[in-house]
């Protein structure tokens, strides 16, 4: 799988390309700035772009803003944002569009290097990755802010948050140390308490929750 | 003979005393400071006045015949003058109108001496005979401050003096009848060649006067062309028509000579007495126009105009200027702290120190041509040196304040660019360095060497690096949060919101990037204290928040429905937010009453 690597901090950009060299990914580029990332993507074609948000000239959200750009322009390649700080507003903005092959992660994330790499594997595959710290802030909200929410059992949130962050089901319940079924059965009463649409597809049933989490 | 002041004045003496000389020798005695001297100076010019009198008197009787009350008459003008003098001199030390009338009333006695029969005495009366014209004129010119103002008076003034007393000798040097000291040729064409130029000359010098004097009627308001009116007409009068009465009286009325000099002499009286009276009547220290400054002093806050106005209107000048002393500086300042100087180039202006104690507050600055009695801005300066205090100390703070406003927007500026580099450092550095170390402590538990005991105590490590991480990522937060950097206000307020574990509803009315990044960041701070502060104490079951922008005013409301009772006294955030929002000239109010939820309301400009 090849990749390229925006981030501006050298060491972080070595640490990051040898985690995933060592993962099994094929690192074609690592550049410092949105200018040679977006020059790099045109020109590599990749399978996933890892990219930090705040990048030179301006240090402040142009790798967000080059994300969505590749995500527009290279729609089969797949995007991990990462972040010092992660928060809803630039998750809405990389999920409303297309929630597919994306991921928004804390930089913090790299250090867990299985989980991390099996984020990306995810998304490069379609799937999406939220980080745990954002889908908690999205979770607390809708709590705050909807009765259905809130009447969900913790372990049901738990579930629902889960499901957000982008993790199948096997994941969950291995997670969760509970079977898979326990699992579906967790989902399907989510889905009711929230009014979502029952989908077979894994996919379709994690975004119908982020939608529900993001509005 | 009895015609003192006629054309043909004879009689001889030896020289004046010279103690003035168009300048009067002033005692220069403040009423407060030296009474005591003065006043024994008055009890002894007083006794050698009576006494001055008495033995002119005794001379000059004897020999007088019918007309022996006409003799009586002119000392006691000369009495009525030093009387009138004194009276001035002790009530108004600083004011030297009295000191020119027993100066006028010595004039008078002089004059008379002619009458006395005793060759040197008579010879001195003749010098001086016309002497107190040229006081009289003096008088009129110098009334009411008792100094002269202005080149066009002091040369009248001289001109007076020296008709009176350099024009006058060829009245007698050239008079056969004049006592013999003074007699040298007898020479009528001479005699009558100098009476004339005396004579026109002396016309000249009441002319001028009365243009001067009409001048100053003509620049003075109409409180003062009241005093000023009738006394300046009177001594007009009395001057121009004790010099021709001889003529006047005698031609159109027929009056006996003693009659003429009897008149004379009623006429010269009444000139000390209504100097005296201007003086003392206060036209010009009208004590109604100081009470009027006590009010002034009473009157409270916003009904009270300015220092300057109240003082113009009590002095009557409308041009009146006040500076005050900055010790710090050791320099004037105007009301608005600006540094300014005291303008008193030349007579037309001048000034008087104002004092508290000995402590110097701040000067008056007049137009000594309005304004001709120091002393009467020197009281007036007494009545209002507290609240000249006041207002210097309000000068000097402006002074100051600008400089502090612009040393506290600086500081918190210095702040916010302080919290945005480390903020900065940290997330390059520290941040970075901790997911580094984190990833190392993962590798070592990864790795295939590693025992079942290092994998474990490896991954131990990496999650508490990773928690030490989460702790870092808060910190940073609090000190400037990343998304106010990336993104800008609304954004930052939103994460704000999102985070509140209590219901918050946001009301959003502003754009992102419009708004200058000091009132951006003040106004997320507010929001930040705001809600932790409410969060810590108001117990309330939801929060709102709301960004609007009004114009040219960014508004932001934090509300809760809670317990309420917040106070700016109360919280040391909210006061630190309440300077914050002063420095870049908004406005906080907080509304919390007792049970009814609190309202931080500011308003930031953004113009």
């Amino acid at each position: 799988m090849r990749v390229v690597i925006g981030e501006d901090e050298a060491l972080l950009r070595q640490g990051l390309a040898l985690v995933l060299e060592q993962g099994g990914f094929d690192v074609v580029a690592a550049v410092p700035d949105a200018v040679q990332l977006l020059e790099a993507v045109d020109r590599h074609n990749p399978d996933l772009v890892v990219t930090d948000i705040r990048m030179p000239p301006t240090l402040t959200d142009e790798g967000l803003v080059a994300a969505l750009r590749i995500r527009s322009a290279h729609p089969d390649t797949a995007v991990v944002v990462l972040s010092q700080y992660v928060q809803r507003r630039y998750a809405v903005e990389l999920l409303t569009d297309r929630p597919a092959k994306v991921g928004y992660l804390l930089k913090q994330r790299i250090s867990d290097v299985d989980t991390f790499c099996a984020d990306l594997r995810r998304v490069a595959a379609g799937g999406t990755a939220l980080d745990p710290d954002v889908v908690g802030v999205m979770v607390k909200r809708a709590r705050l802010a909807d009765g259905d929410v809130a009447r969900l059992t913790p372990r049901q949130q738990e579930v629902m948050a889960l499901m957000a962050e982008g993790r199948s089901n096997g994941w969950i319940a291995s997670r969760l140390v509970v079977t898979e079924k326990a699992v579906v059965q967790h989902a399907s009463r989510i889905y009711d308490a929230l009014g979502l649409p029952v989908d077979a597809d894994d996919h379709r049933r994690v975004l119908a929750v982020i939608r529900y989490l993001a509005q | 003979m009895v015609d003192v002041w006629g054309e043909e004045t004879t009689l001889p003496l030896r020289a004046p005393g010279g103690q003035y000389h168009g300048h009067m020798v002033t005692p220069g005695v403040a009423r407060s400071s030296q009474p005591r001297s003065l006043d024994r100076a008055l009890i002894l010019l007083a006794i050698s006045a009576v006494f001055l009198g008495a033995i002119q008197l005794i001379l000059a009787l004897p020999g007088s015949g019918a007309y022996w009350w006409v003799h009586v008459l002119f000392t006691v003008a000369f009495w009525v003058y030093v009387a009138a003098g004194m009276i001035a001199w002790w009530r108004r030390p600083s004011n030297r109108m009295g000191a020119l009338i027993v100066l006028g009333g010595f004039a008078v006695f002089a004059g008379s001496l002619a009458n006395t029969g005793v060759p040197v005495f008579t010879a001195f009366g003749t010098m001086t005979a016309t002497l107190v014209l040229a006081v009289a004129i003096h008088l009129l010119h110098a009334f009411p401050s008792g100094r002269l103002r202005g080149p066009a008076s002091r040369a009248t003034v001289a001109a007076g003096y020296v008709v009176a007393l350099v024009l006058q000798a060829p009245l007698y040097l050239f008079n056969a009848a004049a006592p013999a000291p003074l007699f040298i040729a007898d020479r009528p064409d001479l005699m009558a060649v100098g009476s004339e130029v005396q004579r026109y000359t002396g016309l000249i010098v009441a002319i001028a006067t009365v243009v001067i004097l009409a001048r100053r009627l003509i620049r003075a308001d109409s409180a003062h062309r009241r005093v000023l009116g009738p006394l300046f007409a009177y001594g007009m009068l009395a001057v121009l028509l004790i010099p021709t009465s001889a003529t006047v009286f005698q031609l159109m009325l027929g009056m006996s000579p003693g009659a003429r000099a009897g008149l004379q002499a009623v006429f010269l009286a009444g000139i000390p007495i209504a100097f005296a009276l201007g003086v003392l009547r206060g036209g010009f220290a009208r004590t109604g126009e100081l009470q009027e400054l006590g009010a002034w002093l009473g009157a409270s806050g916003g009904a009270r105009p300015e220092l300057t106005t109240a003082l113009a209107q009590a002095l009557g000048d409308d041009s009146i200027e006040i500076a005050f002393w900055i010790p710090e500086h050791e320099d004037w300042a105007d009301a608005a702290g600006l540094p300014t100087k005291l303008l008193v180039a030349n007579g037309e202006r001048a000034s008087v120190d104002v004092r508290v104690g000995s402590q110097l507050v701040g000067a008056i600055v007049y137009d000594a041509a309005l304004i001709e009695d120091p002393e009467l801005v020197r009281t007036a300066g007494r009545v209002v040196a507290i609240a000249m205090e006041r207002e210097r100390l309000t000068a000097e703070l402006l002074a100051s304040q600008d400089a502090l406003l612009a040393s506290r927007a600086r500081l918190v500026a210095a702040a916010d660019r302080e919290r945005r580099r480390i903020a900065q450092n940290l997330h390059d550095g520290l941040q970075v360095q901790l997911v580094l170390l984190a990833l190392e402590a993962q590798q070592v538990a990864n790795a295939s060497s590693s025992s079942v005991t290092t994998r474990e105590q490896a991954t131990a490590l990496r999650k508490g690096i990773d928690e030490a991480a989460a702790e870092l990522r808060r910190l940073v937060h609090d000190v400037m949060p990343s998304t106010l950097i990336e993104r800008g206000l609304s954004a930052a307020t939103e994460d704000l919101v999102d985070r509140m574990p209590v219901p918050t509803s946001l009301h959003l009315g502003i754009t992102d990037g419009a708004l200058p990044e000091s009132i951006e960041s003040t106004a997320y701070f507010v929001v930040a204290e705001g809600l932790a502060n409410a969060l810590k104490h108001s117990k309330a079951e939801s929060f709102s928040v709301r960004l609007e922008r009004d114009g040219d005013q960014l508004l932001v409301e934090v509300n809760d429905d809670g317990i309420g009772g917040a106070s700016l006294a109360a919280g040391q955030g909210l006061r630190g937010l309440a300077d914050r929002v002063d420095v870049i000239g908004g406005r906080l109010r907080v509304q919390s009453e007792l049970g009814s939820g609190t309202r931080l309301r500011v308003e930031l400009p953004c113009a």
